[in-house]
């Protein structure tokens, strides 16, 4: 927040007026928040964790309006991130009003944060959204009487349309200002919870600096609730921890006595109690004929039980289609541009490192970051409008039951479909996952998937050497990565979260339309991020890949290269002044070009890179690679695609004649007629390369997402050491039995 | 009576929510408290997850949460 601040400059004697906006999912927080802000918008993290914060601000009235968009949740209990979040951010940073954005075609779940607000002792106005939707389902809500039953002000919203704008705005400018109150009113909940209430504010109010720094009628009822996270910062913080916690403890039991149930129960119990009763006063439903209930119209089919599974793969391929049918063609047109590019510097810049390091290096890496750009903005199109619409919910919903067989959630299912194209949008797509484990574990098993970069390596290498069944030994391997990643998946769900559930509880929103608005919002939001944050690493990690495979230079041989090459182009110059002569220059330029190959090649072997493919050959010895395997392997980690490209140098036929057809021998050919490969070393190579370290965009993505390293580190471990295991035995048990030798 | 016994379409009141833990937390927050009542809409193909309406929106659960919330059958969903 702070340090946000400093980067606006703002005249100091203008006041800021800081609105926390807060809200279950699905209310219809962020349309309200856009249609508060405008476009003004700055996007980060909340500190320590990965939790999107947005802000915006706004001149309304001479005065500066600070918005802060809480993460949606439905609680305020300390069981995931987002609750977490939303917590400590009203606690520590205490904003001056508190938004409550509720749903108000679902009332009485959406109060139940409200109240929880309340607790915390803020001022608090209830936004009640999306308020037309209510009135088409006959729901009338008295928003005055409401207001005096529960102590604070609450304004008729529709965030989509931003009717209601200029009333919130107002009204959240009188709680500001001190000119409504509403704050800390107290709720009762009950004579009985009354009376130990304050018993345990009593012994809060020993410590009058703890006092100070939180809302003791809040602590009083967490400790009642038992809440772990409130119960630290007791145990931490209030000089009488003890005795505090003692009296918890005391309570706690005498509630359970009394009312037969736990106290945690007990407190919510009354919460909504106390709900329902507001509710019967102010909700007024039409009498009369029942209305149609679109959503469970359209249920009754998308969630019929055999239609649902088909409309879900539909949709599927839909969405996985126009992602990589549109985008790849994209992608391949920001790829010539940076190839474009790269042969222009080449032309006009003069040879050397700094040379190298630009094309290769920058603009190889640039590059790299691009070329995932319109796949990433597409996918995302397609998944806000499902997400938006309400489906997404369904399809976790169709696809739980086989998904929970692997220990996976029915949302795991489109991350690892997406990861089929591309792991990076795959990776990204994971945040559908509200429960961090189902996530972690989701975007670890995800880069298993065959890719769009390992396709045309495996493609090629089974057309190679399988050439009667190329088509199966493709399609083999693709439903293999799908099999492993299901394997695994419940190999990690026993060893790391062993005996973990999380919960299912789901809730399927009503179906909406989209606002163009908020899907281009969300579509920019999430594609952007990744370039900002994982184009930084991406474009690191190539410049040291460059930087490993290119150095050191072997520059003992260039002047042997130089002397040869000279020799062939005096040659070429008499040659040319001769009558028909054309095969002749073509044999001369042959021999230049598997010159420069052979340097290549040479360079190759000799720089950082080649060195270490030479020393840890013995280690991949078993798996049947050779050096040459290991160097392109490890080129590949910059980009699967690249081991192609990397293979064409090393086998002394230049990168960019892997694929040409003409007069020159493809490495295709290359590796068919090399007698030192056969049908064994390379399916073992081509499941190596279905499975090894995840490339590093997609590593770079998944820091950014878990916010820590230690995660791609884990994944490139296991990868490896997998891909290793799998890889040695395909080659070895194949030796045995005398296969594909 | 469990949840999960329920048939489809079929009416429920809340007895008790045996679970434990943050499932229990869950369930609690999202309006599963003693009392509360609701319809089952419908179940996946596998049988598992169901869907259900309760205070007025629609929520889904896996058979084995469902099989926590103790119930009894109603007749009718009455506002």
């Amino acid at each position: 927040m702070r340090a946000f601040g400093n980067k606006i400059k703002i005249k100091e004697d203008v006041k800021t007026i800081r609105i926390a906006l807060a809200g279950n999912p699905n209310s219809g927080k962020t349309s309200l928040f856009n249609a508060l802000t405008g476009q003004v918008q700055h996007v980060g993290n909340y500190p320590g964790v990965t939790v999107e914060k947005k802000i915006g601000r706004i001149r309304y009235k001479g005065k500066i309006l600070e918005f802060v968009d809480l993460p949606g949740t439905y609680s305020l209990t300390a069981f995931s991130i987002e609750e977490i979040v939303t917590r400590d951010y009203v606690l520590q940073e205490k904003p001056d009003v508190v938004i409550d954005v509720i749903d108000s075609t679902n009332l009485e779940r959406n109060l139940y944060l409200c109240l929880q607000f309340q607790e915390l002792g803020v001022p608090v106005i209830g936004a009640l959204n999306m308020t037309d939707e209510a009135e088409n389902l006959g729901i009338h809500i008295d928003e005055k009487q409401l207001g005096r039953i529960l102590g604070i002000p609450f304004v008729k919203t529709i965030g989509t349309r931003g009717s209601g704008k200029e009333m919130l705005l107002d009204t959240a400018l009188q709680v500001a200002e001190g000119e409504i109150i509403s704050t800390a009113r107290h709720l009762n909940y009950g004579l009985e919870l009354e009376s130990q209430h304050y018993r345990l504010i009593d012994v809060l109010k020993t410590d009058p600096e703890f006092g100070k720094k939180y809302a003791l009628h809040w602590m009083a009822i967490k400790l009642m609730e038992n809440d772990r996270e409130a119960l630290k910062k007791i145990a931490s913080e209030h000089s009488n921890a003890d005795l505090v916690l003692q009296q918890g403890e005391i309570v706690r039991s005498w509630i359970e006595k009394h009312f037969g149930e736990d106290s945690e129960v007990v407190v919510c119990e009354q919460r909504y109690a106390y709900i329902h009763g507001a509710c019967r006063e102010v909700v007024k439903h039409d009498s009369g004929s029942e209305r149609i209930d679109f959503t469970e119209m359209v249920d009754k089919v998308v969630l019929n039980r055999y239609l649902g599974l088909i409309i879900f793969f539909g949709i599927m391929f839909l969405i996985y289609h126009l992602t990589f049918n549109l985008g790849n063609p994209l992608s391949d047109g920001i790829d010539r541009f940076f190839v474009w590019l790269q042969d222009v510097l080449v032309t006009f810049l003069p040879a050397g490192i700094f040379r190298d390091f630009l094309v290769e290096g920058i603009i190889g890496g640039v590059g790299g970051v691009l070329v995932f750009f319109p796949i990433v903005l597409l996918l995302f199109l397609g998944l806000s409008f499902l997400e938006d619409t309400g489906y997404m919910a369904r399809a976790a919903f169709v696809m739980d039951k086989f998904m929970h067989l692997f220990g996976l959630h029915g949302r795991s299912f489109i991350p690892m479909m997406v990861s089929t194209g591309c792991a990076v949008p795959g990776i990204m797509s994971a945040r559908t996952l509200v429960n961090p484990k189902d996530r972690v574990l989701t975007i670890f098993i995800s880069p298993l998937m065959m890719c769009g970069a390992k396709t045309p390596v495996i493609a090629m290498l089974a057309a190679a050497f399988f050439p009667e069944h190329a088509g199966t030994v493709f399609w083999s391997l693709w439903f293999f990565g799908w099999l492993l990643a299901l394997s695994i998946a419940k190999l990690f769900r026993h060893v790391i979260y062993r005996g973990e559930v999380s919960p299912f509880v789901m809730e399927l929103p009503p179906y909406r339309m989209p606002t163009i608005r908020g899907v281009i919002t969300h579509v920019w939001e999430k594609s952007w991020a990744y370039v900002k944050k994982a184009g930084t690493f991406i474009l690191a990690a190539s410049v040291i890949i460059w930087f490993v495979l290119s150095f050191p230079k072997p520059h003992h041989i260039y002047e042997q290269h130089e002397q040869a090459q000279q020799q062939l182009d005096s040659q070429l110059q008499s040659v040319a002044a001769e009558e028909n002569s054309e095969l002749l220059i073509q044999n001369i330029q042959d021999k230049k070009d598997s010159l420069d190959a052979a340097l290549a090649e040479r360079e190759l072997k000799y720089g950082m890179g080649g060195r270490f493919g030479q020393f840890i050959e013995p280690v991949f010895r078993t798996c049947g690679f050779d050096w040459r395997m290991d160097i392109a392997l490890f080129a590949g980690i910059a980009a699967k695609e690249v081991i192609i490209s990397t293979m064409g140098i090393v086998y002394g036929i230049g990168e960019t004649n892997v694929e040409r057809e003409n007069g020159n021998i493809t490495l295709k050919e290359k590796l068919e007629n090399d007698p030192r490969y056969n049908p064994r070393k390379i399916l073992a190579f081509m499941i190596f390369v279905l499975i090894y370290v995840p490339c590093m965009a997609t590593l770079a993505v998944v820091k950014k997402e878990l916010g820590s390293w230690k995660y791609p580190l884990f994944m490139a471990g296991y990868t490896l050491v997998l891909a290793w295991i799998l890889a040695a035995s395909v080659y070895q048990i194949s030796r045995v039995l005398g296969i594909g030798g | 009576m469990t949840l999960s016994d329920i048939k489809d379409r079929g009416y429920f009141r809340i007895v008790a929510v045996r679970a434990t833990g943050e499932i229990r937390r869950r369930l609690i927050d999202m309006g599963f408290i003693k009392g509360a009542e609701g319809q089952v809409l419908r179940e996946a193909l596998l049988k598992d997850p169901i869907e259900l309406r309760l205070k007025g929106y629609r929520i889904s659960l896996r058979r084995a949460e469902a099989a926590m919330i103790q119930v009894e059958e109603v007749n009718e969903r009455h506002h």
